[in-house]
C-alpha cells in the first residue's frame, strides 16, 4: 500500500483562517433579528414578517408573540396588505422588581406590497404559537396556465 | 471556501429568545418569547446548577420560495445559572401564545420572615 500525502488545497493559504474568522464576525451581525427593511410607518417595535409564494397562494408569516388575537388587525388593498397592532404592556403592579427587560411593548404596523392581486374573498389568517399565518390566494388570471394545443396531421 | 460554507449551514444555528426576568408572588419569573415553538418542540431541564431552555422550530426549506425572510431561521436556545436560593422542586413552566413563562420558586428559607417575639 503506497502512502499517500495528506494534503488540503487550503491548507498553505495563509489567510483562510482570516477568512473564517471574517465569517464567524459576519454572522454575529445577522443575530440582530429585528427586521432591516422598514417602511415610514413602521415602528421599532415591527415584528419579523416572512413571505412565501407558493403557485397558487401567498403565505405570510409574522412572529407576534403574547399578542392577543383581538389586538391584531390585518387589512388589505387590492395587492397592499397592512398588518397593525398592538402589545399590551402586562399588568405592573403585581412586579416586584425587574431584573431585566429585553420584551418591548406599544403599537406597530407592517405594509407589505404582493407582486400580484389576490382574492380578498378567500383570505385566511391563522394565529398559534405567536406566528400569525395569513393566506393569500392569487386570483385566477394571475395563476400559472398550462394552455394544451392540440395538435393535428396534416394531410 | 465555498467548501466551509457547505459545513456551517447544516448545523443548526440557536439564538436566544428575548427574556424578561423579575420578581413575582415569591417567584422569580422568566419570560421569554418564542413565536413559532409548540409545547412539543420545547425541552427544559435543569442539570446540576444549569438551566436550560430549548425551543425547536420548523427549520428553513430549502425549495421554499421566499420573497421576503427576517425571521430567524433556527431554534431557541439559553442556559441560565440557578443559584442556592431557588427551590428546585418548585419550577412552574407555561405556554402561551408564543409566550414561555417559567416560574422559579424562592426557597422559603430565603424569603423574608418576621420573628416571634415571646414575652415571658
Amino acid at each position: 500500500m503506497a502512502i499517500i500525502k495528506w494534503k488540503r488545497d487550503d491548507l498553505y493559504n495563509p489567510w483562510s483562517e482570516l477568512d473564517r474568522l471574517q465569517d464567524e464576525i459576519n454572522d454575529l451581525f445577522d443575530l440582530d433579528r429585528l427586521p432591516s427593511t422598514s417602511g415610514l410607518f413602521d415602528r421599532p417595535v415591527s415584528p419579523a414578517i416572512d413571505i412565501v409564494e407558493n403557485a397558487d397562494a401567498f403565505e405570510v408569516l409574522c412572529e407576534l408573540p403574547g399578542i392577543d388575537l383581538k389586538d391584531i388587525n390585518v387589512s388589505i388593498t387590492s395587492n397592499v396588505l397592512t398588518i397593525k397592532g398592538v402589545k399590551k404592556v402586562e399588568k405592573e403592579e403585581k412586579k416586584e422588581k425587574y431584573y431585566r427587560k429585553e420584551s418591548r411593548s406599544g403599537s406597530f404596523q407592517r405594509t407589505l406590497s404582493l407582486p400580484t392581486a389576490v382574492d380578498a374573498e378567500k383570505i385566511a389568517a391563522e394565529l398559534k404559537n405567536g406566528i400569525l399565518t395569513i393566506t393569500l390566494p392569487k386570483r385566477e388570471e394571475e395563476k400559472p396556465k398550462q394552455i394544451t394545443v392540440n395538435l393535428k396531421e396534416g394531410k | 471556501m465555498a467548501e466551509r460554507k457547505e459545513i456551517t449551514t447544516r448545523v443548526k444555528r440557536t439564538v436566544q429568545a428575548y427574556c424578561d426576568v423579575y420578581e413575582e408572588e415569591g417567584n422569580i419569573v422568566l419570560r421569554l418569547e418564542m413565536p413559532g415553538v409548540s409545547k412539543e418542540n420545547l425541552d427544559i431541564k435543569i442539570e446540576a446548577n444549569e438551566l436550560t431552555i430549548h425551543g425547536g422550530r420548523k427549520s428553513m426549506d430549502e425549495k421554499t420560495n421566499y420573497l421576503m425572510k427576517e425571521i430567524y431561521d433556527g431554534d431557541f436556545m439559553q442556559k441560565y445559572v440557578l443559584d442556592e436560593t431557588i427551590d428546585r422542586n418548585k419550577i412552574h413552566a407555561a405556554l402561551e401564545k408564543g409566550v414561555l413563562t417559567l416560574k422559579l420558586g424562592i426557597k422559603d428559607s430565603e424569603k423574608p420572615r418576621k420573628i416571634q417575639v415571646v414575652e415571658k
